[in-house]
């Protein structure tokens, strides 16, 4: 009511009433889901699997909101599920090697940070495609961290790292309080600060980006670092969740992240996208394979359906593009 | 009856009926057409009549309606209500081809081919040669330079489209309509990024085909071309059709009382005032599209840039302002030798740089209004760590009263404005920025004339302000009544300086061709 109010006294707002607009169907969605699956299945109320269900989706959500800032920039970061793997690795080689946890955790995400400043280095200085570069980047980065673990996986004995994934706080779990830690800084930034108008500005027209000032490969870098960072946090925390490193965890869960982020309403052809967004994306997929699970549905077919979902989604967001033409 | 004559391959057209339309009766027919953006009313219903053979030219402010009608009539959009009769035949013109079979095209305002394929397949895009299922690249290119000759394009068939200019490619998207088998062509500011030259050819191609019995809707901005070509005249305000006259009933004057419902005593508003310290001063300046330019640009003075397109006008202002490496010379700023290396150092001297080409280098098009007004100047909107949102506002919402850009809201998409008031955006970056020099670069394409006088006294503004400018255009009129100094510009190199109203346009013009 009272949001209605304030729109029609500002004149017609039409863009920002929409993404509002477009963020309550997505959270509409995501509400139905949850009493659908309160009244097919007993289980998926109970505190148990209402943790589960957000620790699965809070690392698909760091993924997608870092992933988020690279295609707002027209690009894309296939390689967040291997820096994911490939940290995991990176930690627990350290901590084995008697490293101090916080220092262990700090050159972990400064891995991340250097593989982010590569794939712009590629794009920026070497005028490889996004595409190819962290394609690249994801084959080489499971190599590189199979050779450091021989094919097999380190385990972690620090307790303090791998009690820290299953702990709660407040009563919900520490995994989803990340998530929040990610998300506020990264909504300032995207949608309160200058950087982040510059993302969008250099994913609609880098020339003209670039010839209001804007320092476009500075941009580049900016969103690939930040993306590979947040995929070096989540290493992180599967490493604390699972208690091991392994190169070879994490498997598609860039496509889970670049599907939760195009879910939460970002366009693959840049300059288009929040952070609310893909947050609300991720933990659409994860309600899915959530559910599908407790109602004993095939993992196959949990594949077919996210499938068809994202299809749906992404439909619907696209008519309501054209119909703003 | 005047047959068709073959260029390209021209099908034969027919009425549904089989007959041609005689000259001088209608062959397009408008009832109660009318188009809604939404809540946007860009036409409101409009009756109109099209002659078979005749020139009909349609004026109007920026968003008058103009391109929404142009789009109508060639499939590209929708309309929400109303009848077209096409030959006497109510036709729905639903999509590209079916306008397109119907012999409908239209050179639109914003050329809209494959910047990455060649100039011939451009023309004959959707229409290809084929041989057995395989393209005869060509046979296609030998084609298309043959149209190209022969319309007196001086223009190689085979370049990549992206590598032409502007004006260039607009000239190949008419050599790709005038070849489509067409009956009735309409151009959208064919003339916006053409040289006198350039429209001198497109002027003679417009006589050859409507000699030849098609019928031409010319829309522009330049009430000169339309007393030069047009047989009648449409205006359209704030998209409701206001009148048609026929062009010996009419005049400037009464034209534009109709476009705006005001009369403008003065278009090309210029104040003289004195000249104050050098702000910027070249010295042999080289750099990739240009050689050896030596200029200054003093405070509260215009200094005009003219030459044909291609001359190396633009790549200056590029070079100028950090865009490009400079391969020698020096550039004094307030009489400090300075490296200007990147777009940010042009910035913080205090250069500005509204570059030509709006949908390539001065928009970002799917981008809200606000941002893209706001986009020079975010770093100024910072307080700590955000941007002040009030400010942002502020500024955006300043901007688009100051220079009338229609518009409902400064959240609207960048691409939902007419092209004036693309242009107008563009300019309106700017004005916020503070800058002491500013480059305006083709500043007035398509705009209209309230607009343009409005923009002129702008300058005179920023003049005042103690501000120097830098004028390109490739329109002579405009330079040659607003610059204190006029240097004309040939194949990259300076040729020839002017001070205020000492040279003729001739003398200004032969410089320019070389003659
Ligand atoms: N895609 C769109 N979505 C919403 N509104 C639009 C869109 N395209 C045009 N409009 C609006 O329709 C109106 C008419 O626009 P149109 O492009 O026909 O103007 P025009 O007469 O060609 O102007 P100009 O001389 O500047 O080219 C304008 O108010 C414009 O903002
Ligand atoms: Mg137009």
């Amino acid at each position: 009511m009272s949001v209605e109010t304030v729109e029609s006294s500002t004149g017609p707002t039409p863009r920002k009433g929409i993404s509002i607009l477009f963020g309550l169907t997505l959270l509409g969605l995501l509400l139905f889901l949850w009493l659908l699956l309160g009244f097919a299945t007993n289980s998926f109320w109970t505190p148990n699997n209402i943790s589960n269900l957000l620790r699965q989706g809070a690392m698909t959500a760091i993924l997608a909101v870092g992933q988020t800032f690279v295609i707002i920039t027209a690009g894309i970061d296939l390689s967040v599920g291997a820096v994911v793997g490939f940290t995991s690795v990176i930690v627990a080689w350290l901590l084995a090697a008697g490293v101090p946890l916080w220092l262990a955790l700090i050159a972990t995400l400064a891995i991340g940070v250097l593989i982010g400043a590569f794939h712009a280095f590629g794009i920026v200085r070497m005028g490889l495609p996004p595409f190819i570069i962290t394609l690249a980047t994801l084959t080489s980065l499971r190599g590189i961290g199979l050779l450091i673990t021989n094919g097999s996986t380190i385990s972690i004995t620090n307790e303090a790292f791998t009690n820290f994934s299953r702990a709660d706080f407040l009563g919900v779990p520490s995994l989803f309080w990340m998530v929040i830690v990610v998300a506020v800084p990264a909504y300032v930034f995207l949608h309160l600060s200058r950087f982040g108008r510059y993302l969008f500005a250099v994913g609609s027209n880098s020339e003209a980006a670039r010839l209001s000032g804007v320092n476009v490969n500075r941009t580049i870098y900016l969103a690939y670092i930040l993306s590979s960072t947040c995929a070096a946090f989540v290493g992180l925390l599967l490493a604390s969740r699972i208690g091991i490193g392994n190169a070879t965890q994490a498997e598609g869960w860039e496509l889970q992240a670049i599907a939760s982020s195009v879910i939460g309403g970002t366009s693959l052809f840049g300059a288009v996208g929040s952070v609310h967004g893909p947050l609300l994306g991720a933990f659409i997929l994860a309600t899915i394979n959530n559910g599908a699970n407790l109602m004993n549905v095939n993992s196959f077919w949990q594949r077919i359906i996210t499938g068809l979902l994202i299809i749906v989604i992404v439909y619907f967001d696209q008519l309501r593009r054209r119909g703003e033409r | 009856m005047i047959g068709l004559q073959e260029v390209g391959h021209r099908h034969e057209q027919r009425t549904p009926a089989g007959h041609p339309v005689p000259k001088g009766e209608p062959i397009l027919e408008l009832y109660s057409l009318r188009k809604n953006y939404g809540a946007v009313e860009a036409l409101k219903p409009a009756t109109m009549t099209f002659l078979s053979g005749e020139v009909h030219a349609i004026v109007g402010e920026n968003g008058a309606g103009k391109s929404t009608l142009i789009k109508l009539l060639t499939g590209v959009i929708a309309r929400t209500s109303g009848d077209v009769l096409w030959c006497g035949e109510p036709v729905q013109l639903a999509t590209p081809n079916e306008a397109i079979s119907r012999g409908i095209n239209a050179v639109h305002q914003e050329v809209v081919l494959c910047p990455h394929l060649s100039v011939a397949a451009n023309m004959f895009l959707g229409d290809e040669m084929n041989r057995r299922g395989l393209m005869r690249k060509r046979a296609m290119t030998d084609a298309a330079q043959g149209v190209l000759d022969d319309l007196g394009f001086n223009l190689p068939a085979g370049a990549v489209l992206g590598s032409l200019t502007i004006g260039q490619q607009q000239l190949v998207a008419t050599a790709r309509a005038a070849m489509r088998g067409t009956q009735f062509l309409i151009f959208d500011e064919p003339t916006a990024y053409l040289t006198r030259q350039e429209s001198e050819q497109l002027f003679r191609l417009i006589r050859r085909l409507q000699s030849e019995g098609v019928t031409i809707v010319y829309i522009s901005h330049r009430l000169e071309e339309v007393f030069e070509l047009a047989d009648r005249v449409s205006v359209l305000r704030d998209g409701t059709h206001v009148g048609t006259r026929a062009i010996g009933e009419t005049n400037e004057a009464e034209l534009i009382a109709l476009m705006i419902n005001r009369t403008i005593e003065q278009i090309y508003h210029k104040e003289h005032f004195t000249a104050g310290e050098t702000l910027v001063e070249t010295r042999g300046l080289t750099g990739p599209g240009f050689a050896d330019v030596s200029l200054t640009v003093r405070a509260g003075e215009i200094v005009g840039l003219y030459g044909l397109i291609g001359a190396g006008r633009s790549e200056f202002a590029l070079g100028l302002y950090g865009r490009h490496r400079l391969s020698a010379g020096e550039v004094f700023w307030q009489g400090r030798k300075v490296e200007i290396d990147s777009e940010r150092k042009a910035m913080e001297l205090g250069i500005a740089l509204a570059p030509e080409s709006r949908r390539d280098q001065g928009l970002c098009l799917n981008l809200p209004i606000g941002l893209n007004i706001n986009l020079p100047v975010f770093r100024k909107l910072t307080r700590g760590l955000t941007i002040n949102r009030a400010e942002e506002a502020a500024n955006a919402d300043r901007q688009i009263r100051d220079l009338k850009i229609k518009t409902p809201s400064r959240r609207v998409l960048a691409s939902a404005m007419s092209g004036g008031n693309q242009q107008k955006i563009v300019i309106g970056k700017w004005l916020s920025h503070g800058a002491k020099l500013f480059i305006f670069d083709e500043p007035t394409v398509g705009v209209d004339v309230g607009t343009k006088a409005e923009i002129y006294r702008l300058f005179a503004r920023l003049l005042e302000k103690g501000a120097g400018i830098i004028l390109i255009s490739s329109y002579l009129p405009e330079v040659y009544e607003l610059s204190d100094r006029l240097h004309v510009f040939r194949q990259g190199r300076l040729v020839g300086s002017h001070g205020y109203h000492t040279a003729s346009h001739e003398e200004v013009l032969a410089q320019a061709i070389g003659a």
